[in-house]
């Protein structure tokens, strides 16, 4: 276990910030922390990596506590800020050269793994060049790539990808599942589900304060029961056709608009043959089953969409 | 090694920021110029020849016989006197504002005459003027008995300097690459305040705490590249005053820099206080603005003002300390008064310095 964080309790006066959380993270894995702003993502971070202390409960670094040993764990590990974190007027280059000697990087190989960064996360046309003028997804990826130059066993990345083009956002993906397929532990947070089910073999989803799922995107979404939904597309859709199909056991509630027919059956129902017997004398032209998402299941989890007043 | 890196990473940071580079180095070089050429009729070197009516400075214990005497107007078709402390005498005198500059020294002390080298015939003029000041010493003797003293003016001994600081009397643009090369330097502090506020309060400043780097490394590094540039930044200015301008900057040359660096040192910190106080950029630059405005005003900088009493406060101002120090070791002061005044304006410095680290260590816990 690289990590771990037990019943964490963090208080900004009255205001509850982290609500006993509890997280573990295991050598190799790249862990998602999903949750809605204001869910206590960065809190998490602040105090995994001493930033903070807390009000109770205790975070551990590779089997010690934060607190009190700060110096030696922070050559461990890497931190992308959620705040972009430069020197805006010093070059691309030097950015990466400030930071990698302050980890201990020096030399030849310094000089190298700065070049090695700045052309894997696509910087290398604009080495010369200083942060203030480059792009948001540029500095994002400058901002990545100062905590990565000395290689750590743990990187923690908090909201990487907020408010970039599409472009830049894969190249950072990119790049971050080239480092788990280094073996870097990875922490991920991010309130972009499909990121996080891209790149996580484990995802913790927070909501005020606490983790309340946790899993494989799989076991998440199985995890919680769903209404099922199927849309078919029928070339004469009847009022008797309806009628009938709402008699179907299972069946919430039917509707037509146009050729289309929405049908909501109640979870596990598995009555969709059932369905499509009643529906077959007409001429059907298409069936969609929609399956739950991972953002299905945020909403039936915490009554909120991860977007709610997203910053991206 | 963090130290270096920090070090260069600083100086850097500053230089190429084009804002402080305009700021700190044109924009002295142009207002020197500028200032050195539209006010040069003040500074006509003949001003200070001129004594009809001798212009005296008088340092004395507040008195109210003795201004209600030199302020009558027939006492002032002869003679015009104006009330300073003692510094301010020594450099009217250098400065050729006045022509004699009598210090009265306190009980039992011999009374002062400091006169231009060179103008001794000038003595003669002031001992009778002395000499009307124990006149009418006299008469208020009468007066002292009501319980204001004045008896310490009466017969006592009469000391003749001539000061050496008249050697050589300022034009504009020597004056003014001295008061607007202390403000300047002032405004360094600014350069330890950006980087202070970069590398501690930012965000940037929140990933150096997650860095393996020591605070005390860090602080050095910052502090340090800040001095340097702020003071590579006082010497361009220094420099380019005396190669183009041609101003001239004395013999003494090193207590000029020793002054320069212990000016930069004191902005430094205090910047590095405001900004560990407010930490907020546009705070400190508002206050900086405003402080430094005035504390150059009333030290004369931008254009000669006697303040009267209120100069017994004003030269502790940190342009003027500087500008003591500076124009005393260009133009023939003594040491000690030059040192006294580098020690005043270290002294307050190494006081914002132990504040700042103190409130420091509360901030950034
Ligand atoms: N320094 C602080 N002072 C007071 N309250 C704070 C502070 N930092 C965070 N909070 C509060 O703690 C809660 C959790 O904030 P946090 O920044 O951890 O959320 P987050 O999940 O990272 O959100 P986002 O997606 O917006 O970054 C929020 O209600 C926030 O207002
Ligand atoms: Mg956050």
């Amino acid at each position: 276990m690289i990590a771990s964080m037990t019943n964490i309790v963090k208080r900004y006066g009255s205001n509850t910030a982290l609500d006993h959380m509890n997280m573990t993270i295991v050598k190799g894995e790249v862990l998602g922390l999903l949750g809605p702003n204001g869910a206590g993502k960065s809190t998490a971070i602040r105090v995994l990596t001493g930033l903070t202390g807390t009000d109770a409960g205790e975070a551990q670094l590779f089997g010690k506590k934060v607190k009190g040993h700060a110096l030696d764990l922070k050559k461990r590990i890497g931190v992308v800020p959620q705040d972009l974190a430069l020197y805006e007027t010093l070059p691309a280059q030097d950015n990466l050269a400030y930071f990698g000697k302050l980890y201990g990087v020096t030399g030849v190989a310094l000089k190298e793994r700065v070049g090695e960064v700045l052309e894997i996360l696509g910087l290398a046309e604009v080495a010369k060049k200083a942060p203030k003028k480059f792009s948001g997804g540029m500095k994002r990826r400058l901002n990545i790539g100062c905590a990565v130059m000395h290689k750590p066993e743990l990187l923690i990345l908090d909201e990487p990808t907020v408010g970039i083009d599409p472009q830049s956002r894969n190249h950072i993906l990119d790049f971050i599942e080239e480092m788990a397929r280094q073996g870097t532990t990875v922490l991920y947070t991010s309130h972009y589900m499909e990121e996080v089910a891209r790149l996580c073999s484990r995802i913790l989803i927070m909501d005020g304060g606490r983790v309340i799922a946790e899993g494989s995107v799989e076991e998440i979404t199985r995890s919680v029961l769903f209404e099922e939904t199927l849309a078919l597309e029928v070339k004469d859709p009847s009022a008797v056709l309806l009628e009938n199909i709402k008699h179907i056991q299972g069946v919430v509630s039917c509707e037509a608009a146009g050729q289309k027919i929405t049908v909501v059956s109640t979870a596990g129902a598995a009555n969709m043959h059932r369905i499509l017997e009643v529906a077959m004398p007409n001429i059907i032209l298409g069936v969609t089953a929609q399956r739950p998402t991972l953002e299905d299941a945020f909403l039936a989890l915490t009554g909120k969409t991860l977007r709610d007043g997203g910053d991206a | 090694m963090k130290f270096l890196s920090t070090f260069w990473m600083g100086v850097k940071y500053l230089w190429r920021d084009p804002v402080m580079v305009i700021v700190s180095v044109a924009f002295p070089i142009v207002i020197i110029l500028v200032l050195g050429t539209a006010l040069d009729s003040m500074f006509d070197p003949e001003f200070g020849a001129n004594f009809d009516p001798p212009r005296v400075a008088v340092v004395a214990d507040v008195d109210n016989y003795l201004s209600e005497f030199l302020e009558d107007d027939n006492v002032r078709q002869f003679l015009d006197a104006t009330f300073t402390d003692r510094v301010h005498a020594e450099e009217m005198v250098a400065r050729g504002y006045v022509n004699i500059a009598i210090v009265e020294q306190g009980f039992g002390q011999p009374i002062k005459i400091l006169l231009p080298a060179q103008q001794d015939d000038l003595a003669a003029v002031a001992l009778a003027i002395v000499d009307s000041f124990q006149q009418i010493g006299a008469a208020a003797t009468i007066a002292a008995m009501q319980g204001r003293d004045f008896t310490h003016l009466l017969g006592v001994d009469i000391e003749i300097t001539s000061q050496p600081l008249g050697t050589r009397i300022p034009r504009a643009v020597d004056y003014y690459a001295i008061t607007m090369l202390v403000m300047i330097l002032l405004y360094t502090g600014l350069n330890g305040m950006e980087l202070f506020h970069k590398g501690i309060f930012s965000d940037t400043g929140t990933r150096m705490r997650l860095c393996p780097i020591s605070k005390p490394v860090l602080v050095g590094g910052l502090l340090g590249a800040s001095t340097f540039t702020s003071f590579v930044q006082g010497m361009i200015t220094f420099t380019f005053t005396a190669v183009v301008y041609g101003v001239y900057w004395g013999e003494r040359i090193p207590l000029v820099i020793l002054t320069i660096f212990g000016m930069v040192l004191f902005s430094q910190a205090l910047c590095v206080l405001l900004i560990v106080i407010f930490e907020k950029r546009n705070v400190v630059g508002g206050i900086v603005q405003v402080l430094f405005f005035v504390t150059t005003f009333v030290s004369s900088g931008f254009i000669p003002v006697n303040f009267g009493e209120l100069n017994r406060v004003f030269r502790f101002a940190p342009n003027a300390l500087a500008q003591t120090a500076i124009f005393g070791a260009v133009y023939g002061g003594d040491n000690a008064s030059i040192i006294t005044s580098l020690i005043v304006l270290l002294g307050m410095g190494g006081v914002f310095a132990a504040l700042s680290f103190i409130v420091g260590r509360r901030r950034v816990a």
